[in-house]
């Protein structure tokens, strides 16, 4: 519980942020046209039309559509953090931490900065140190800080307003201490005149006693009471002492009424004072000056001294709604204090990680933590005086990661593929996964369209095939492949050249040129014999391609029957495809193998030799001669089979 | 007169010793043609025979008539027909195969096995096909005998 109230605070805190730069409200969708990078593939239809930008998916819901909420603390939303997304769902509204564009700009500010390890820097976080340590004292043993002490802080404060790195705060706080302490001043100085008035009105009230007994023994017998100042006059003495008693009355009345003005007066300044000071300490809390806020709240109580540290801010006010939206509680200068502390703590903690990270070169995660460590509290010691070093090799890779989302964005996968793959080495333990096969899923579907559409090209589907290319175009604009189709399309119009062409590389059976500008002559589809022929070529290289790259493989495999298993299937192929024969690439393997299996090819060859000279008895001793060293040929085998069955039938 | 007559007795002896070598010498030829003619089982002088030759060069190697005394191993034993082919590997030269004929008319003195070594007499031979056309260069078993 005491953890998801921290984290709470924490996630808050960099929403009052964003908040008080005006860019990110929590109850409403970032405007900002951003993409995240885990997002991103579930925001694009499968037609590759990007859809509306993530924040706004997100933060407008539509009518009647039920999103689970957040768990509520007596009555108010928890906003939590999505750690898959980096997004703080609050309200019914995202709020995107990690690329929100604020905050974006003072982390790549902070970045491209040098840290601030001046002497008058070190001199600043030294004196802001010796004050928090002494306000710390005197709130731990509940000792009332002295004038002398009051004096001592509000002096250095004002030295301090002077340093650049100070920003003019502590001035700030130095003068509304001396603000409410002179309020506090003024306010004594009423109580000691409506204690002279009240001493004053005792006096007047004993005075005119005496007056109004005197009268009464001066009547002898008179009815009057003691204090009826309004009974007739029976004698001059009697006169005399009722104007007196007149008088007093009167001045007393008008003590009373002075002193009723000051109680007021009191009240009243010491509720603008209480203002006034809490305005700044919120304002310090805000602006993320967390050591003034501290300060600020823990001098508070020995300023007012009444025991009321209720916040006096408007109940509608976003503050007001900052501080009491954690828990629902009214909120209190003590929250403020505890919030700054909490938002100290967190950011010399996020700071230690950022080390720790980078010392294992793990750049995201030290990425992260900074991202938060100068949202929270960029004018923290620990934040502004990260190394320079450290700030290069998280530019570097925050730099990849603000590419990797424009090139998204655009859909320039090429350019993701590679920003993946520096992110990778840069970090081992950046998930790649998601990016590339996103990237590859996206590339593979445009190639998809670009083949559909080459189809629809060679079947003269023009409507088609427009439709298809413009697909292909709109999933990935970049597709190196659809240059390739434009050429093509400007082949369908002169076509002419290329069916000629085609005509006589055919007829003189130079098959391995078409298949090299296969994409060339393509276009001869719209003729259907040639679209035939050309579909024959293009399977009888590709065959012989693929056949090559095998027998490669065999031959390899087993340097001494290998090139005869080579050379027999070249041989046999070519029974099958006399085309084959023509092929250089074919040529040039047979000779090579031939070459590799001499003994082989050269008792094959004399075999024949010998057949053809009707010398069947030398034939067929070649013949065995080929198959004792490649037992498994099937060209010697058959040889032997039929010069044998020739010897056998023979009459001698 | 005495050595007259001795001379006349010297030149005479010499005359009849002259015709008798050539009478023997005739008689002897003579008997010897009549042996080569009669054939018989006798093997006839083999001629030297190399396998690689006959591979290259089978008109020079095969000539018809031609016959050779060869010792080697039954590797296989084809039988087509009523003829029978069989390879056999050669003493000297294990990895080559020498095919040899043996036609349904030789009538051998052993039973070919596979893998049991003889010792076969050939003769080249040049045969006809169906079809009149030759077929050269087949060595024909005339005889074998199993070898120990």
């Amino acid at each position: 519980m005491q953890k998801l109230f921290n984290d709470m605070k924490k996630e808050l805190l960099l929403m009052m942020v964003s908040g008080l730069c005006g860019i990110a409200q929590a109850q409403m969708p970032l405007p900002t046209p951003t993409v995240q990078v885990q997002q991103v593939p579930a925001q694009q239809n499968a037609q590759g039309q990007p859809q509306q930008q993530p924040q706004q998916q997100r933060g407008a819901q539509p009518p009647g559509a039920a999103e689970p909420t957040n768990p509520q603390i007596m009555g108010v939303e928890i906003p939590l953090l999505d750690p898959a997304t980096d997004t703080v769902s609050y309200n019914g509204g995202k709020f995107d931490v990690g690329n929100n564009a604020a905050v974006r700009a003072k982390f790549e500010t902070f970045l491209h900065g040098t840290p601030d390890t001046s002497e008058q820097a070190a001199l600043y976080s030294k004196k802001i140190d010796a004050i928090l340590a002494d306000t710390k004292k005197y709130s731990r043993n509940r000792k009332a800080i002295g004038s002398a002490a009051m004096v001592r802080m509000g002096k250095t404060l004002y030295k301090l307003a002077d340093l650049p790195r100070d920003g003019g705060q502590s001035g700030v706080l130095a003068s509304s201490i001396v603000s409410a302490l002179d309020a506090q001043r003024g306010n004594r100085a009423r109580d000691e005149e409506s204690a002279a008035l009240d001493r004053d009105i005792d006096d007047l009230v004993k005075k005119t006693n005496n007056y109004v007994n005197r009268n009464t023994v001066g009547n002898k017998g008179a009815q009057a009471q003691i204090g009826d100042i309004k009974g007739p006059a029976q004698n001059s003495t009697s006169v005399s002492n009722t104007f007196v008693i007149a008088h007093n009355t009167k001045s007393i009345a008008e003590k009373q009424a002075a002193k009723v003005k000051n109680s007021a007066t009191n009240v009243e300044k010491e509720i603008a004072a209480k203002i006034t000071y809490q305005s700044n300490l919120v304002t310090f809390l805000m602006m993320r000056r967390f050591d003034h806020a501290v300060i600020a709240a823990r001098i508070y109580r020995h300023i007012f001294k009444d025991g009321d540290n209720k916040m006096q801010i408007d109940e509608k006010s976003q503050a007001n709604e900052m501080l009491s939206g954690v828990a629902g509680v009214p909120p209190t200068v003590n929250t403020v204090d505890s919030m700054a502390s909490e938002a100290r703590s967190s950011v010399d903690k996020h700071m230690e990680a950022v080390h720790s990270m980078l010392a294992q070169n793990k750049l995201g995660e030290a990425t992260q933590h900074l991202i938060e460590a100068v949202a929270i509290g960029e004018h923290m010691k620990s934040v502004f005086t990260f190394p320079v070093e450290g700030r290069r090799r998280v530019a570097a890779y925050w730099t990849l990661r603000k590419r990797a989302l424009t090139a998204l964005n655009a859909r320039d996968y090429g350019t993701v593929d590679e920003i993946a793959r520096k992110m990778k080495e840069m970090d081992v333990d950046f998930d790649d996964s998601m990016l590339l096969s996103y990237s590859a899923g996206r590339k593979r579907q445009s190639d998809l369209c670009i083949r559909n559409a080459r189809k629809a090209l060679l079947e003269g589907k023009d409507e088609e095939f427009n439709k298809h290319i413009t697909e292909a175009g709109t999933i990935w604009p970049l597709n190196p492949n659809l240059d390739a189709s434009a050429k093509h399309l400007e082949q369908f119009d002169n076509k002419e050249k290329e069916l000629s062409e085609f005509r006589t590389l055919f007829a003189r059976g130079e098959f391995r040129t078409i298949f090299k500008e296969q994409e060339r002559f393509e276009c001869v589809a719209v003729d259907p014999t040639l679209k035939t022929q050309y579909k024959e070529v293009i399977l009888l290289v590709s065959t012989i391609d693929a056949m090559l790259k095998q027998l490669e493989s065999v031959a390899d495999q087993d340097k001494v029957m290998g090139p005869c298993i080579a050379y027999e299937k070249l041989v046999e192929y070519r029974t099958s495809e006399p085309r084959a024969a023509n092929d250089p690439a074919y040529k040039d393997s047979l000779n090579h193998y031939a070459g590799k299996a001499h003994d082989f090819v050269q008792a094959l060859r004399d075999a024949e030799d010998c057949e053809s000279r009707r010398e069947y008895g030398s034939a067929l001793s070649n013949y065995y001669r080929a198959q004792c060293l490649y037992p498994k040929s099937t060209l010697a085998g058959q040889g032997a089979a039929k010069v044998s069955e020739i010897i056998v039938k023979a009459q001698y | 007169m005495s050595r007259r007559r001795s001379r006349k007795s010297k030149g005479g002896n010499t005359t009849w010793l002259l015709i008798t070598i050539v009478a023997l010498v005739v008689v002897l030829g003579g008997a010897y043609f009549v042996k080569s003619q009669s054939g018989g089982t006798a093997l006839a002088k083999p001629q030297n025979f190399s396998i690689r030759e006959y591979r290259n060069d089978g008109s020079r190697m095969a000539v018809p008539g031609n016959h050779y005394l060869l010792e080697g191993r039954i590797e296989n034993i084809e039988t087509i027909g009523n003829n029978r082919l069989i390879s056999v590997s050669l003493k000297n030269n294990r990895n080559e195969r020498l095919p040899l004929l043996v036609t349904k008319d030789t009538t051998l003195d052993v039973n070919l096995t596979r893998k049991d070594i003889f010792l076969f007499n050939v003769e080249c031979r040049t045969g006809r096909d169906a079809s009149g056309n030759e077929v050269k260069g087949i060595l024909v078993v005339k005889n074998a005998k199993t070898v120990q």
